[in-house]
């Protein structure tokens, strides 16, 4: 008898802690959406994602919304702290995403490479992605970070030939074939440059800064200088009207200006 | 007074109630959520928030609206009157490697106001690993007169107004030079 009471109420506390957790984690997932309804890096959002992450310490999606606001304001181990325990939890998920961060936000290539292999070695069937893009794109910027063009290449090539098997090379992210370009253009692979870049320029009908900058840049090595003259003053057009690769916070990697548009101009008028 | 003018009264007033109790809809959820967030707060202030009186080079440095100060990504970015090349050039040609084998990240946070002047400076230094650690004096003290002398900033633009931002300045040092400038 008395052990059954025991039992039993052993039973009955463990429910009870079973649902609490259960209450806790729904809780969680309330202040977390409405850390939403304010701005992102306010003390109000920063108090209700604080207040999630107290409820359940596993609701990983807190823990990397919280880090996101001191890694646009500049403020790194606060970013790290919050992000590494996103991959604590979940690395399937989040793996990836530190390796964008660790590419874009600080320029550490060497461990973005880490990340992204680290996340493709997760799950054997499928390649890993963050922001919208495979971990393949992303090693090829990291490789032309670290000037090892052959991986850059390696990589760029990889996801080409996959997205064009798949779903037809115009799906393919023009970036693909600018920084696969770019790659061999500093390898000294020229005509390999050129084949990139006519495919970025076809994919956006010839109005792409970058893409028309970095043929005339082509053409001037060859000797072509009337016709890298045009391809620049059409550079300086497109830029004008915004066609260019930037990115929103932080510099892209071989962010071209207009100076450097018209240093090239200056540049090849004298040689005419 | 015809059908269609009854339509037409009854109409804006049906509309003007569904307005008003959007609304208050909306009010009260806001309030509602307001009214969650924590008592006795961890955050004090929001991320970016630089504390006047600890910040350096704040005396007389004012911005116009102390309770809203943007991102300087958000939405027309706050930039550096030279661009992000000239920036660049001018650190790095102010710069000198005084046999420093210091290696991070020595990030200076600050203020451009409407008026496109910078001033409320703090500074954060990060080893590679982004933890803590302090560099070199007189490494920290180039950086920043460096970047101090940046005089010159096109400020944020929102709502057709000149707005004060938070701006940040991440140099990448490793074993004293610098490679890389953010953001």
């Amino acid at each position: 008898m008395e052990k059954s009471l025991k039992f039993y109420l052993s039973l009955s506390l463990a429910l009870l802690l079973f649902s609490c957790n259960d209450n806790d984690k729904e809780s969680s997932l309330v202040y977390l959406e409405y850390s939403e309804s304010f701005y992102q890096g306010t003390k109000e959002n920063l108090n209700l994602l604080s207040k999630s992450i107290e409820l359940d310490s596993e609701n990983v999606d807190s823990w990397r919304e919280l880090s996101i606001p001191f890694l646009k304001r500049g403020i790194p181990h606060l970013w790290k702290k919050n992000m590494d325990k996103s991959i604590e939890i979940d690395p399937k998920e989040w793996q990836a995403w530190r390796g964008y961060n660790y590419l874009w936000f600080y320029r550490d290539y060497k461990k973005a490479i880490a990340d992204f292999d680290e996340a493709d070695n997760l799950d054997a069937n499928f390649i890993a992605q963050a922001q919208g893009h495979s971990v393949d794109y992303w090693r090829g910027i990291a490789y032309l970070g670290l000037k090892d063009y052959k991986n850059s290449n390696y990589y760029f090539d990889k996801l080409i030939e996959k997205e064009t098997e798949e779903t037809g090379e115009d799906w393919v992210e023009v970036t693909a074939f600018l920084f696969n370009g770019i790659a061999h253009y500093e390898n000294n692979n020229d005509s390999l440059a050129l084949h990139n870049i006519d495919k970025l320029l076809k994919y956006t009908n010839n109005n792409y800064a970058d893409g028309n900058y970095y043929k005339a840049l082509i053409l001037e090595k060859n000797g072509n200088v009337k016709d890298a003259i045009e391809l620049t003053n059409l550079a300086i057009e497109n830029y004008k009207e915004g066609y260019y690769n930037y990115r929103g916070y932080v510099e892209t990697l071989r962010q071209i200006y207009m100076e450097d548009l018209l240093l090239l101009k200056e540049r090849l008028t004298k040689k005419q | 007074m015809n059908l269609k003018k009854i339509l037409k009264i009854s109409g804006i007033i049906l509309g003007s109630i569904i307005l008003i109790i959007v609304a208050l809809a909306c009010w009260s959820y806001y309030m509602y959520v307001y009214s969650l967030v924590p008592e006795g707060e961890k955050f004090e202030h929001s991320a970016d928030y630089i504390d006047p009186e600890k910040a350096l080079l704040n005396d007389g440095f004012k911005v116009c609206n102390e309770q809203h100060i943007f991102q300087y990504y958000n939405p027309e970015r706050a930039t550096y009157s030279e661009g992000k090349n000239g920036l660049r050039k001018f650190v790095l040609s102010n710069y000198k490697n005084n046999n420093y084998i210091d290696s991070g990240y020595l990030n200076i946070r600050f203020v451009i106001n409407c008026e496109g002047e910078a001033g409320r400076y703090i500074i954060h230094e990060n080893n590679l690993d982004l933890e803590p650690q302090n560099f070199d004096k007189d490494l920290v003290n180039q950086l920043f007169e460096i970047t101090t002398q940046l005089k010159k900033w096109n400020p944020n633009f929102v709502r057709d107004e000149y707005r004060d931002s938070y701006m940040y300045i991440s140099y990448r040092i490793e074993n004293g030079e610098i490679t890389e400038i953010l953001p």
